[in-house]
């Protein structure tokens, strides 16, 4: 669907996309030229999206688009339709509980001004989903596609990798849970006595 | 409510301790407020069209395709752009020059602003700005600061010298002709700049006539005050008629601590297009073209040595590349005069002679960038020490522990004057020894000389970092002002939370973080009960900002001072109001305590209240309130020492560099909040390796960028910077708190640590920098 706005000195074609961001439907008309991160930040008022470079150097602009990080400044936003999106903003619960790689960000002091830390985390995120359990070394490159001025990539590293561990620590410790629960059901089943099947 | 004392109340986030950041929830979440995330009713957006020559006359400019309604265009003949920047010192043989807002009758660097053009988003300003047509008459260029100049950038000076000064004390050429040995090195470093994440950004707001308006402008600058002093002269408005406000800034690295004329442009379009918010927000390429860079210099140097390797002399000459402007407030002396004033660094030499020149050239200004001038300078004195030692054939390390300034000789007059109180040296320099494990790594060394395998390379520099400059310590650039002190508001509400109101700015460094600590402790509450807010000039009284690493020392120092003073009001009030000698009361964690009594009296909210609401209940002759503003200077400044050490492993085949360990020991002083003093050392090491391996503003002959993309400027990634082992020796440094600042020193050592490293492992000096694949194996080749 197109309609044509006129402004002054040029006619501009703008088309409807549908995009569900953080889980939110939008329907929102854009230019053909405009990116995915223009439209988010000025559109959309998600302006924890960054733009750092604008020439998909930098990683700062990174969301998830389909689970996959996309970096925002070079895609347009007319690519997206009908696509799914998380942004930083999509990631702590509505109470301001912080994300777990958000938490290990703060912990581990993977941020210091912040502009590029949306990327990170997003990339991050998306690192821990396909790789649970990454070294220090696999890290590294993995993140080796944003830029960061401010951490020395120290504490960044260290975030992502406390992340891994703690997200792994939750896991088995919810496998202990239903194990534990598996047994208790099982024995309190023992206990019972047995009826009859019909 | 009164608590009692016990451990697990006491206050949350002390000195010294790392509590959680308060600035991460909101930059984690998408929340935080950068100026470019600013949107006003009836905003418009601003593109800057900008010079493609680096040197020529503007012939003319036409914007005829424009509507001047829908589209405003500004240039220098605009009414009110007349005015300019003017970077003032009072040094005799410093060139005053101009800096316009855009640039006028000449552009002098390819990149700089001609014209601004107004519309309704930033796609639609970039569209209008290329409906601007420029004619140019292209003038001759000249690109380096030590070439014979083609064409004065500014008729000011036509030798485009705007700034010499030579530095001497004893007789140096007495002192190198009775010297064992004397050694000669000439070596040039690579021009790069901050590059912070955020770039440059500004939303400019006048309201009201153009004679009597008030102005707001948003901006990521580091000096909000001093913009603000800048802009109410310019725009020739009372002080109180403009509000700078620096929000959430991404990064800035001494790079937003200037004025620049596309701010001042910014501002003179508003007062033109009075209730239009004006918003320009930089893209990279601009960034590249056009932001402040620096450390593009030459050195010409000699040093003496005597027989036992003691330093005797040194002797020199050092070019400095300003750029187009003289960058304003910092002149075009700032690197200059900081070669000339710091190169012997940490090192004892009475026989000293350089002469140092800032030097115009047709390229963009060079500013203030974390280290100032002294990342090059290490590595030009570091080179000295290298030659020196191996022409008396003296081991590396040894030659610079035996001309290491120590703790007997402080405090040590340099030659230039400059008082180093530190001295802790050979204690940094020991520990990043240990830590390397250097017996070891010179085995492997060995093993591989004799075996085969890649060469490996020990590298060290010593370095000081002259932070918290005082009233005293400021003064060598002859400023029309010092930047000695800073402003801090403490004040308790009526329910006994606290404010402070400091004239610092952070740009990532975690100022609402320190300063809460600071204050907390000072006054006797819990961290969480303490808020900083910062970068609104309507809010703080008075600050210079953030640059040359003042913040902990003079902002912290101030912010302790005024919460001291709060907290004495606060007993006094205590003392009225349970009935106890103010010398056995103390407020810890929000509560009034008397000595002896591990229950409390009562609550500072129940005192705050008091001193806000019930004045009945106020002691004879306490005026209401709980507030207090101080100003510290520590007058002179607090020198901080540092060494870096690594162990590198070269492939001859390619040129590359791989580094295998990075040890830096400093002494910060007091460390306030470890983490985040660590993450200042990492992050400016990264820099310092960036600056030193791959990060190169390369200019053609014509003055055209050639690196204006990160795709040619190339930035350290995650996969290039190593792991760093930080330690620290702590010694206190002489001021309130006994802090030292922390945030450049880590620049300052990578590029000389590495030239020490390849020479240590092949023999090879380096003499240019950045020190890339090529270089190396090119220099590797020539040896073959």
């Amino acid at each position: 669907m197109t309609t044509d706005r006129v402004t002054t000195d040029r006619v501009t074609t703008e088309t409807k996309v549908e995009l569900s961001i953080n889980g939110r439907r939008h329907v929102v008309g854009v230019e053909p030229r405009h990116t995915l991160g223009d439209v988010l930040r000025e559109q959309l008022g998600l302006t924890g999206t960054h733009l750092g470079c604008e020439h998909g150097v930098c990683g700062a602009c990174t969301v998830l688009v389909d689970g996959e990080p996309t970096r925002s400044c070079l895609v347009f936003a007319v690519q997206m339709d009908q696509t799914e999106i998380t942004t930083i903003e999509g990631l702590a619960a509505a109470d301001g509980t912080l994300h777990p790689v958000q938490e290990a960000f703060s912990a581990c002091h993977g941020l210091q001004c912040g502009f590029c830390t949306p990327g990170f985390v997003l990339t991050a995120v998306h690192l821990l989903a396909t790789n649970p359990a990454p070294d220090r070394a696999t890290i590294r490159r993995e993140l080796s596609g944003n830029l960061c001025r401010c951490t020395g990539y120290v504490g960044i590293i260290s975030a992502v990798e406390r992340a891994a561990v703690e997200r792994a620590a939750v896991e088995r410790a919810a496998v202990e849970r239903a194990v534990t629960n598996a047994a208790a059901v099982a024995a309190s089943a023992a206990d019972e006595p047995s009826s009859p099947r019909h | 409510m009164v608590a009692s004392l016990d451990q697990s109340t006491t206050t949350a986030g002390p000195i010294g301790t790392s509590p959680r950041r308060k600035e991460d929830h909101r930059l984690l979440t998408g929340r935080g407020r950068f100026v470019s995330d600013l949107q006003l009713p009836r905003m418009r957006h601003v593109a800057f069209v900008r010079s493609t020559y680096a040197h020529a006359r503007i012939v003319s400019i036409d914007c005829n395709e424009l509507d001047p309604i829908d589209h405003p265009v500004f240039t220098a003949l605009s009414p009110g752009f007349e005015v300019g920047l003017f970077a003032q010192s009072a040094l005799p043989g410093y060139v005053e020059t101009e800096q316009p807002p855009l640039a006028r009758g000449k552009t002098r660097f390819a990149g700089e602003a001609i014209a601004a053009v107004v519309a309704d988003d930033r796609y639609q300003a970039e569209d209008a700005a290329e409906g601007v047509v420029v004619d140019y008459e292209p003038l001759p260029v000249t690109v380096r600061a030590w070439d014979e100049p083609q064409h004065p950038v500014h008729d000011a000076a036509l030798d485009n010298v705007l700034l010499a000064r030579t530095f001497s004390a004893g007789d140096v050429d007495a002192a190198l002709a009775a010297a064992a040995v004397v050694v000669r090195r000439e070596v040039v470093t690579n021009r790069h700049g901050g590059n912070p994440m955020e770039g440059r950004a500004g939303v400019a707001l006048w309201e009201g006539s153009a004679r009597d308006g008030h102005l707001t402008f948003w901006s990521g600058t580091q000096i909000p005050h001093l913009v603000r002093n800048l802009l109410a002269e310019l725009l020739e408005l009372p002080e109180s008629n403009v509000r700078v406000i620096a929000p959430d800034v991404g990064g800035g690295f001494g790079t937003k601590a200037v004025l620049y004329p596309e701010d001042l442009a910014l501002c003179l379009m508003a007062r033109s297009l009075p209730g239009t918010p004006l918003k320009w927000v930089e893209d990279r390429a601009e960034h590249l073209a056009a932001a402040t860079a620096a450390r593009d210099h030459r050195y010409e140097l000699e040093a003496g040595f005597d027989a036992e390797g003691h330093l005797v002399g040194i002797r020199g000459e050092a070019w400095c590349n300003v750029g187009a402007y003289s960058v304003y407030p910092w002149t075009a002396g700032i690197e200059a005069l900081m070669a000339g004033g710091l190169l012997t660094g940490p090192y004892k030499v009475e026989n000293y002679r350089c002469s140092v020149r800032g030097v115009a050239t047709n390229t963009a200004p060079s500013g203030p960038y974390r280290g100032v001038a002294r990342p090059a300078t290490v590595y030009a004195m570091e080179c000295l020490l290298d030659s020196g030692a191996r022409a008396l054939g003296m081991d590396s390390i040894d030659i610079r522990r035996v001309n290491l300034i120590g703790p007997d000789d402080v405090p040590y007059r340099l030659p230039t004057r400059l008082i180093d109180d530190t001295g802790h040296y050979a204690e940094c320099l020991d520990a990043c020894i240990e830590r390397l494990g250097l017996d070891e790594l010179r085995a492997e060394q060995a093993r591989r000389r004799a075996e085969g395998g890649k060469p490996i390379g020990i590298g060290l520099a010593c370095y000081n970092e002259l932070t918290g400059l005082g009233r005293a310590a400021s003064a060598g650039p002859r400023m029309p002002f010092r930047t000695g002190h800073e402003a801090c508001t403490v004040r308790i509400n009526p329910d006994g939370k606290v404010v402070v109101l400091s004239g610092v700015t952070s740009q990532g460094q975690g100022l609402e973080t320190t300063l809460a600590q600071v204050v907390a402790e000072a006054v006797g509450v819990n961290y969480d009960d303490v808020e900083v807010r910062y970068g609104d000039t309507d809010q703080s009284l008075w600050g210079f900002g953030a640059f040359s690493s003042r913040q902990a020392v003079i902002a912290g120092g101030a912010a302790n001072l005024a919460a001291v003073d709060v907290r004495e009001s606060a007993l006094r009030l205590a003392a009225e109001l349970y009935e106890a000698s103010p010398d056995d009361l103390r407020l810890e964690n929000g509560s009034f305590y008397v000595a002896g009594s591990p229950e409390a009296v009562g609550t500072l909210a129940d005192a705050a209240r008091v001193a806000y609401l019930e004045s009945n209940r106020l002691p004879p002759g306490f005026e209401p309130g709980l507030d207090a503003t101080r100003f510290y200077d520590p007058v002179m400044g607090a020198f901080a020492a540092g060494v870096q050490v690594a162990a590198i492993e070269l492939d001859p085949s390619t040129g590359e560099i791989t580094i295998l360990r990075w040890v830096c020991v400093e002494d910060a002083g007091r460390v306030v909040h470890p983490q985040i003093v660590d993450g200042q050392i990492a992050g400016s090491l990264a820099q310092g390796i960036g600056g030193a391996q791959y990060e190169h503003l390369v200019y053609d002959d014509e003055g055209n960028l050639r690196t204006g993309t990160l795709l040619d400027y190339l930035m350290p990634t995650s996969a290039e910077i190593p792991e760093f082992e930080i330690g620290h020796i702590e010694r206190p440094a002489d001021n309130p708190l006994g802090v030292r600042g922390v945030g450049e020193g880590g620049t300052l050592g990578p590029a000389a640590v590495l030239a020490s490293a390849v020479a240590d492992a092949v023999g090879i000096d380096i003499d240019q920098l950045p020190l890339t694949p090529e270089r190396l194996w090119l220099a590797l080749e020539d040896q073959r």
